[in-house]
């Protein structure tokens, strides 16, 4: 991304732990399940951040929020520099309307006794943008902005297929022309050739309105199609973030080396002649993140330090952000 | 020529729904020898999972029904065997694994009970033996300290364990066929990655034949010997991994493969995706079942399914009237 690029979203220190009770009248808080713990980054106007990670790293966490779906535990998110957590309902109602999600699943986020016409009028008439006649010209010019015949407007969610589904959720999302999409693994339930027809549509749609997206996703190879910058998570934290093409061609965290190594190669020469690192054991429980660094557990580079502190997210090279003690050696 | 592992001839399925019948897998025929990994791709509903179910007799009848075929293993048709000889099969030479390792392990037994359970079963060993065999099994797949995890309930075990369990209980009776319905599609890429590691390894010492089911073309490309690519119940394409990748010749094969994005291709690639839709299984077009998303489309596409041909000097079939035409457009 180059400098002069503004930023859109500023994430600082953000936390969020959910806690663990243990009683039933009367409970006492006996721990926390770390899903998001001190996680900063930023989103710059126009361009796509991936989110990737495994399943429990916190990820989906982060999306929900930022958008103050879960209020956070502690942090800051900055919409154009104003605090989000500052704000009150009716303030924080304002930037919604900014600030859209694609959910991952197109079978529950779709109310099923809803018509297509309802469902993605349903954010127009909360935030009251246009009405009658407008109304419906604008469900008809969204639906053909995905690519759905807007004679379907009364159809229910059930006649559509799995893709079909997406679009009309992203559909809903586009309805009150936000800025910003929060896409949480909105193709990871689709099959392979539907799945490249929504990306493409995703990518055309950016073009078209200027969206940002910060998409979530454990789909690394797909992630580095779609976004300008990726932000690996690991146990609730991010261990590594640059430019897409930096972070293949260099990755410096070797839980980034790891996951770039599992991603299986559609292509039998490579994978013949390829080295792999295959990580030992499981994701440790974010209710007892490892002391030190929370890879150390799975790391096959960790060493005394790792053990006990927990290693600095830093800028290593400009816009090449990590967080290990050990990256310096990759730098080239 | 040696008997293959496996011979499967013109197997054809069909589910009786209200809504009619759906044509689940449509004549589909093929060699599996022994000791080979064969991948079998397609997307959801390309009858993958119902075909290698309907080899193992598992899919319930009604609204299921094996309308014809042959299912012949070691010569012997599974189809035509008697409840009990068919028991001797299911989980002693053919062993399966299936897609969700959250759900395919009983909740309210250990997993040693689970594991030992077919041990006792098909190697007729008493308790002691069949306890030092479960955990010899378990710390084979990976899993530390694997005698004491034996009295562990499956859900003190994480998503990839009891993927390794299912595969350990899979291994126990030394199946010469292992089939794998979608063994990692519920896990993390690290995970999987670990898993495919795993079944190599494993396949390379015991020599088993393996089916790996999956709509995974990454997997299969570090894994298999041999892929069949299934469409709308039909193999569509067939042959050695390098032919699958590297020659394809039909066009729902290419589709497949330029959807996929590569970690290392160039930015601003575009992705290729097929149009529209896989075709409604209770109707079926007359032609071609791709004919509706396929751009090489001719008369002869909408007029008769196109039968499995040879392309190569080995075994590379492909069901497309096209495929000299888009062999040109390749070279």
């Amino acid at each position: 991304m180059s400098a002069e690029s503004s930023v859109l979203v500023k994430v600082q220190n953000l936390t969020k732990y959910f806690p663990i009770n243990k009683g039933i009248l009367f409970q006492s808080h006996i721990g926390d399940v770390k899903a998001v713990d001190d996680v900063s980054f930023e989103i710059y106007s126009g361009e796509t951040l991936g989110l990737v990670g495994e399943t429990g790293c916190g990820k989906t966490t982060v999306g929900r929020t930022i958008l103050r779906l879960y209020e956070p535990t502690s942090g800051h998110v900055y919409f154009e520099g104003i605090d989000l957590m500052s704000l009150n309902e009716s303030g924080m109602r304002a930037f919604r309307k900014r600030m859209q999600m694609i959910f991952q699943d197109p079978y529950a986020s779709l109310n099923p006794r809803m018509t297509v016409g309802s469902i993605v009028a349903a954010p127009l008439d909360v935030h009251g943008v246009p009405d009658g006649k407008d109304k419906k010209e604008r469900i008809d010019e969204l639906l053909d902005m995905v690519g759905l015949n807007p004679d379907f407007v009364n159809r229910y969610p059930h006649e559509f297929s799995g893709g079909q589904r997406q679009r009309i959720g992203i559909a809903r999302a586009l309805a009150v022309n936000p800025d910003l999409i929060i896409c949480d693994e909105p193709i990871s339930s689709l099959d392979v050739s539907i799945q490249a027809q929504v990306v493409n549509l995703l990518e055309e749609l950016q073009g078209r309105l200027g969206l940002t997206y910060l998409f979530i996703a454990h789909d690394l190879s797909m992630v580095r199609h779609i976004s300008d910058r990726i932000a690996v998570m690991y146990l609730g934290k991010v261990v590594e973030l640059a430019d897409r093409n930096e972070i293949y061609l260099r990755p410096l965290h070797p839980y980034t080396q790891a996951l770039m190594s599992a991603v299986p190669v559609p292509d039998p020469d490579i994978a013949e002649t390829r080295h792999r690192v295959i990580l030992e054991g499981d994701l440790p429980s974010p209710a007892h993140p490892p002391v030190g660094c929370n890879f150390s557990t799975r790391c096959p580079l960790a060493k005394e330090q790792c053990f006990t502190a927990d290693p600095e997210y830093r800028e290593i090279v400009p816009g090449h952000w990590v967080a290990c003690y050990f990256a310096d050696q990759f730098v080239k | 020529m040696e008997q293959p592992l496996l011979e499967i001839k013109d197997l054809r399925v069909t589910f009786h729904t209200d809504d009619g019948t759906v044509h689940a897998v449509n004549g589909v025929s093929y060699k599996l020898e022994k000791g080979e990994v064969l991948g079998i791709v397609g997307e959801s509903g390309c009858g993958k999972s119902v075909h290698a179910l309907s080899i193992m007799r598992l899919i319930s009848i009604p609204p299921g029904r094996i309308d014809s075929g042959e299912v012949l293993f070691y010569g012997k048709d599974l189809l035509k065997l008697e409840f009990e000889e068919l028991r001797q099969v299911r989980g002693g030479q053919i062993a399966m694994v299936f897609q969700d390792p959250m759900t395919s392990l009983n909740p309210a037994y250990t997993v040693g009970f689970q594991i030992m359970e077919a041990l006792t079963v098909h190697k007729k060993l008493d308790q002691n033996q069949a306890r030092d065999r479960s955990a010899e099994l378990l710390s084979l797949v990976g899993i530390p300290d694997a005698r004491r995890r034996l009295d562990d309930y499956p859900h003190q075990f994480s998503g990839g364990m009891r993927q390794r369990a299912m595969i350990a209980m899979a291994l126990s009776c030394e199946p010469s066929l292992l089939i794998a319905d979608e063994p990692t599609t519920a896990l993390d890429v690290t995970i999987q990655a670990q898993i495919v590691d795993l079944v190599k390894r494993l396949q390379r010492d015991y020599g088993m034949a393996v089916m790996w089911i999956t709509h995974d073309l990454g997997v299969v490309a570090e894994l298999a010997h041999k892929i069949n690519v299934m469409y709308a119940g039909y193999i569509i394409e067939r042959g050695h991994v390098k032919d699958i990748f590297k020659r394809t010749r039909h066009p729902y094969t290419l589709g497949l493969l330029g959807s996929l994005p590569r970690l290392d291709e160039a930015p601003g690639t575009k992705l290729v995706s097929i149009p529209g839709l896989p075709p409604d299984l209770v109707a079926l077009p007359k032609g071609c079942p791709f004919v509706a998303r396929c751009t090489y489309v001719t008369d002869s596409c909408l007029e008769s399914m196109p039968p499995l041909e040879n392309v190569g000097d080995r075994d590379h079939l492909v069901a497309c009237w096209n495929w000299a035409a888009i062999a040109e457009g390749a070279a």
